[in-house]
């Protein structure tokens, strides 16, 4: 069913255990399935005859966070062989129907929320902001349609630089959400080249989302869709807006920790420009597991399906904040943001570095 | 088990744990029915299914557990306990079907006690939580197995596991404050407050090494160390294993090192060669010396004058500090042994008296009879009073008939146990009993095996808690 490589993956990973610790559903489940070793041994024995029925709905409750792929010493890549299931499942017509019904989801709306209206001071800050020029600022459905809000400040930020730029009002699909629940199956690629031919207007692609940069970045290459623009996380942006003196937060006392996400620290290992803007901010405490090692906090794909694992998972990440001293958890991922807040303990906030970065100039 | 009958009581268990911790589901099935021991992962290898729970269940607390065990009681199903499954001996395989009681629910830390140096945690954590947990505070478990970030603190406990530097700091039932206990009756029991006592036989050791099959540890006070000011390495090569063994004891009757590796002929002549470019016969020791840096500059002198005294070649720290740091990405797919060989880790542990004896014993044994296997040794744990050695064969091209290649298996370590207990040694250092050695045990303990069957016996009458494992 997959490929000689994704073969391999699983026929080594099946039977070793060292990367147990590290995955941050099995950490909040408990349940054996909900590691590297165990869903790469079912699925092992798919590619030995067992129907693959047995195995899909464990190969949906990974995150794809890259922790697994990450620690292996040896370099073997759960992921990958994650992701080509993935693929080959929704080419046999064998993804789950709540996969399905959140595909089509994507294929009425252009994200797995199912919505097409945009909240209504977001619609307004975008049309202030809509002129065309050449740096092209994208948001994603994510921080659009989960956390208007943020995507408003994230917006007023950048207008305080003075640096111009556009939002589109109506985004392209980027196939990013597409890509996560079905790998790279036609209808993903189809999205990535529409969004490309969008994408390609601008000299300059800020992204807002660290999984949508990923899948731009990283994916796109390898698909062979080119991208003419110079492209950029928001994170990076925002350092280097800092750097060139156009924000200049004052610094104080406070102590904030942060929340790598998965898809900045590990697969665009950029975790450096989130540190030096807290740090420009107030007194930047790491959290054990940070940087590369970030233990991830949740997805909002997931969480369409799996709610409570994801609010659990979020929920036991605070536990490795009292050590921090600090009482100020900074997300740069609106899943992320929007699950530990919805988990803070008593006496902690969070904050995304916009609001961050705002409540400092 | 009948379809209704389990049905039913399926329906008992989610009443007891809740319907999400409850699961007959194919891959829970399935990934609850491979561990870490060779022949069960041979059998998946080969295609075929390994024996399986009816149920998987997984308990957050006592409480539950303590319903879980009424349950199976009453219905006198099997139960066998699952931590990481990381073990080497099928412990925790379900070779009778019944329950699979997956202990990694209970992974909560209670309590990180910094006056009296413990970390309180349900026994379902995987041990680098617990290092996680003591490294925030500054402190460190110095319980470093390869198995580390695979395997729970019940599972390290059930079977009496060890890490490297255990000759300074201890095994694990050296490490065990007070536990909870779950009976196979479903009462819940705790073990004295304090390990070190006068109040009668020490319960915690009953229990540690029990393997599940006496009841369930749902909890454990486990000891933590101040991390140490200096850690220092060095490297030496002695002209023979019976020098190296003599110094080796030498120093343990002086003071305690942290790490003490001693590689025998055939493992030297591979690693010697990385080490300092060139081929050298001989036995290498890798030791590490910390604490406080006073202490640790006296202990280093006084190993360097013993060692001298059996012209003992230095080789600096270089190789143990490259050791230290990847101590355990050799148990990494692709540099560990694997399917489709064969091999296996026969440790015994033994006084020095016998020690070496059984070392050429075992080793003559296995290479007589079995022409095909190479066996090779190290000795990584030490005490004042003997050592253990860590011995493994491989076979590179075993049999490809998974019946012919579990008898081969067997014979193999029927024949190296029984050379190390016919000649002063034990079944097994750290690894365990399980269903491997079982049959061992009697061979062994004699007579005494009649003081576990009685705990047995009077602990789990109905004979539900992980059976056939352990020789019970």
């Amino acid at each position: 069913m997959v490929s000689k490589k994704s073969r391999n993956i699983m026929d080594n990973c099946r039977f070793c255990w060292m990367c147990r610790h590290i995955c941050p559903v099995g950490h909040y489940t408990g349940l054996e399935r909900n590691t590297a070793r165990a869903r790469m041994l079912a699925l092992s024995m798919v590619e030995r005859g067992e129907d693959i029925s047995m195995a899909i709905d464990n190969v949906y409750e990974c995150m794809c966070c890259g922790a697994c792929t990450k620690e292996c010493v040896t370099g073997f890549d759960p992921v990958y062989a994650i992701m080509e299931v993935r693929k080959e499942a929704a080419l046999a017509g064998k993804t789950p129907g709540y996969i399905g019904m959140l595909v089509d989801k994507v294929g009425k709306s252009g994200n797995v929320y199912g919505k097409k209206s945009v909240d209504k001071d977001l619609t307004k800050t975008i049309k202030s902001v809509s002129r065309k020029t050449d740096t092209l600022f994208l948001l994603g459905p994510d921080v659009i349609y989960k956390a208007p809000s943020l995507a408003v400040k994230a917006i007023e930020l950048l207008k305080k630089s003075g640096t111009g730029f556009t939002v589109l009002e109506k985004e392209p699909n980027t196939g990013a959400a597409l890509y996560f629940l079905l790998g790279e199956v036609g209808e993903t690629r189809e999205a990535a080249e529409k969004a490309a031919t969008v994408l390609n207007n601008y000299e300059k692609i800020i992204i807002y989302e660290p999984f949508e940069a990923k899948v731009i970045i990283q994916q796109y290459r390898a698909w062979g869709i080119r991208l003419t623009a110079k492209i950029c996380t928001f994170t990076a942006f925002l350092s280097e807006l800092m750097k060139n003196k156009l924000l200049k937060p004052a610094k104080t006392k406070e102590k904030y920790t942060y929340q790598d996400a998965s898809a900045l620290a590990r697969d665009l290992e950029e975790t450096k420009p989130a540190e030096n803007i807290i740090d420009s901010c107030g007194v930047y405490k790491p959290m054990l597991l940070h940087g590369k090692d970030t233990f991830s906090a949740g997805n909002l794909i997931m969480n369409e399906y799996m709610p409570d694992v994801m609010k659990g998972i979020a929920s036991k990440r605070w536990e490795n904040v009292p050590y921090t001293e600090a009482d100020t958890m900074i997300t740069s991922s609106t899943a992320e943001y929007l699950l530990l807040k919805q988990t803070a303990p008593k006496g902690k906030k969070v904050m995304a570095l916009e609001e961050l970065v705002l409540k400092s100039i | 088990m009948d379809q209704f009958l389990q049905d039913e009581i399926l329906t008992e268990l989610e009443d007891a744990v809740g319907r999400s911790n409850c699961s007959s589901r194919e891959i829970d099935k399935l990934t609850h029915s491979v561990d870490y021991f060779w022949l069960s992962r041979m059998w998946a290898d080969r295609g075929l299914k390994m024996p399986e729970a009816d149920i998987v269940v997984s308990p957050k607390d006592a409480k539950e557990t303590s319903k879980v065990l009424q349950i199976a009681d009453y219905y006198r199903i099997p139960v066998t306990t699952w931590g990481g499954g990381g073990g080497t001996q099928g412990g925790a395989l379900p070779v009778c079907n019944g329950i699979v009681l997956d202990t990694k629910r209970m992974n909560k830390i209670y309590d990180i006690n910094t006056d009296s140096l413990y970390i309180e945690c349900g026994t379902g954590a995987v041990y680098k939580d617990l290092e996680w947990a003591a490294n925030e505070r500054g402190y460190a478990t110095m319980h470093y197995p390869s198995s580390l970030t695979c395997s729970t603190v019940g599972g390290f406990l059930a079977h009496r596991g060890i890490g490297v530097s255990s000759t300074k700091y201890g095994k694990i039932d050296d490490m065990a404050l007070q536990m909870e206990v779950v009976l196979a009756n479903g009462d819940i029991i705790y073990t004295s407050p304090t390990p070190k006592h006068a109040a009668g036989p020490d319960l915690n050791q009953i229990f540690i090494g029990s393997e599940g099959t006496l009841g369930v540890i749902t909890k454990a006070q486990m000891r933590i160390y101040r991390q140490p000011e200096v850690r220092r390495f060095r490297g030496f090569l002695f002209h023979n294993m019976t020098d190296a063994i003599c110094a080796g004891r030498e120093l343990l009757q002086s003071f305690k090192p942290s790490v003490m590796r001693l590689y025998d002929e055939a493992e030297t002549s591979s690693l010697i060669k990385k080490i300092v470019g060139v081929s050298k016969p001989g036995a290498f020791m890798n030791l590490a010396i910390e604490g406080d840096k006073k202490l640790a500059d006296v202990e280093c002198e006084i190993m360097l004058d013993i060692f001298a005294r059996y012209h003992a070649e230095d080789l600096g720290s270089e190789y143990g500090e490259k050791w230290w740091k990847e101590k355990i990405a050799f148990f990494y797919p692709g540099n560990m042994m694997d399917i489709p060989q064969m091999f296996g880790t026969m440790d015994t542990i033994a006084t020095y008296s016998n020690v070496e004896k059984i070392y050429w014993a075992m080793k003559k044994a296995i290479e007589t009879n079995y022409p095909m296997a190479k066996f090779i040794a190290h000795f990584s744990h030490w005490y004042e009073w003997g050592c253990m050695m860590y011995d493994r064969f491989i076979v590179d091209n075993p049999p490809q008939d998974p019946h012919e290649a579990l008898r081969l298996h067997n014979e193999i370590w029927t024949t190296g146990v029984r050379t190390a207990i016919a000649n002063g040694g034990t079944i097994n250092d750290h690894h365990g009993v399980g269903i491997k050695l079982g049959r061992m045990m009697k061979e062994e303990y004699g007579s005494a095996m009649q003081v576990f069957q009685g705990l047995k016996k009077e602990l789990d009458p109905n004979g539900i808690m992980n059976p056939f494992k352990l020789g019970l």
